[in-house]
């Protein structure tokens, strides 16, 4: 099979807010990382994080529906640390590095059906979640499933 | 377009840069650009001031005490907050501890912050020797290290000494004004169970220090944009409440007297000849 490739184009303002075209859609995505809690923008940072929810969340959804296990709510809480957040700054003396170091997700999932049929649909989604395995090879990723009646 | 002042400060928490991004905003905005530089502590903040590396320093008082004995006196403090003026630093007991006096801390044990906290550990350790108490010999200190380097910015030691005088390890602890104010206001220590047995006297805390080579009229734009920030302005003072200020004031030098002394007496820069 031919690998499949996915193209966007990622254009930067004066302003410090790139727009992501991708197919027929665009996005704004800000700094690479901030420390306001007021900041405009939304962070790559935080687009990382929520696109590791996201991936678990819809995962799951999209599983469900083709498992047809019933799944009536499912959110995430996703929480990210930098290595050292202080060598992004560039605060001299500073060791480590700014990448991320750990992710935490915690999935809440309300359904109707067996415990058993949930946790066998995350253990599929798990297997088959494209940033799982990309993060997991990189990063200490913890992941919780939390299944609520 | 004119070079950037560059001026240092020591960093411990990220959420600090925001601060120093609004700080180069107003100035970029009143054609006096600067540049921050960011370092882990006040020891190598203080030498890149010494070696040329930046034009001003924003320095801890231990930091600015630093810089005058590694300048040998060729520098100046031009400005700091009215909050950086006349602090105090409390030693507290629990109410209901049989202490009332200092002389009741004779054989006991007081929990201080890191070991280069001036208003946490040096400045009232200072103090208890002007009562005639010598530390070890004549009270036990229990000292809580926390990012030392950063000279008691963090509160955490203050916090962990105070924690360890609540938890009965100790039978006083030291902490600055402004957290016992704070702390005893939004709960963290019970104002009841606690009371103040001994103030320092008045002391300076940060200044903006630079070496005296640093050109008379940098200095002036520099101060003159840094002054013009006004709290009655609310583009301002969103980042006056962040650092904890009203109005900037003139630097003066008179109120590192009891630092100096506590840095004499507790031998502090002898490990570090600079």
């Amino acid at each position: 099979m031919e690998g499949y490739t996915w193209t966007l184009r990622v254009s930067a303002s004066e302003r410090g807010q790139a727009t992501v075209f991708t197919r027929q859609h665009q996005y704004r995505v800000g700094a690479p990382v901030h420390f306001d809690r007021a900041y405009e923008g939304v962070s790559a940072l935080e687009y990382v994080l929520g696109a590791i929810g996201a991936d678990l969340v819809n995962g799951l959804q999209t599983l469900g529906r083709r498992r047809r296990v019933a799944i009536d709510h499912v959110e995430a809480v996703v929480e990210g640390e930098l290595n050292n957040p202080l060598t992004y700054l560039g605060v001299v003396g500073e060791t480590g590095h700014p990448g991320l170091e750990k992710v935490r997700v915690r999935v809440h999932l309300a359904s109707p059906e067996e415990g058993e049929a949930i946790h066998r649909l995350w253990h599929e989604m798990l297997a088959t979640s494209p940033l799982v395995h990309t993060f997991q090879a990189a990063l200490q990723l913890e992941l919780k499933l939390q299944v609520m009646v | 377009m004119e070079q950037p002042i560059l001026v240092g400060a020591v960093l411990y928490d990220p959420k600090v840069s925001v601060i120093w991004e609004i700080i180069r905003d107003f100035f970029e905005a009143r054609d006096c650009p600067i540049d921050a530089v960011f370092y882990t502590n006040y020891e190598l903040m203080v030498r890149a001031l010494v070696q040329g590396h930046i034009d001003i320093a924003w320095n801890s008082p231990l930091a600015w005490l630093d810089a005058v004995r590694q300048l040998g006196g060729a520098c100046r403090a031009i400005a700091m907050r009215d909050t950086d003026r006349d602090r105090v630093s409390h030693i507290i007991t629990k109410t209901q501890s049989r202490i009332s006096t200092v002389e009741d801390l004779r054989g006991k044990t007081v929990a201080v912050g890191a070991k280069d906290s001036p208003q946490a550990t040096l400045i009232p350790l200072r103090w208890l020797q002007h009562h005639g108490l010598e530390p070890e010999r004549d009270f036990q200190v229990r000292r809580f290290d926390v990012l030392v380097g950063k000279h008691g910015d963090h509160v955490g030691g203050e916090l962990q000494a105070f924690q360890c005088l609540a938890r009965g390890e100790a039978d006083a602890s030291a902490l600055l004004d402004l957290n016992w104010r704070g702390w005893t206001r939004n709960g963290t220590i019970d104002s009841h169970a606690y009371q103040i047995l001994t103030t320092t006297a008045p002391f300076d805390h940060c200044c903006f220090t630079v070496r005296a080579d640093f050109p008379p009229d940098r200095e002036q734009r520099f101060v003159q944009v840094l002054f013009a920030m006004h709290y009655d302005d609310p583009k301002h003072r969103e980042m006056m409440d962040m650092e904890g200020l009203k109005a900037w004031v003139p630097g003066r030098t008179s109120g590192y007297t009891l630092l100096h002394e506590a840095v004499t007496s507790q031998h502090v820069f002898d490990e570090h000849p600079g």
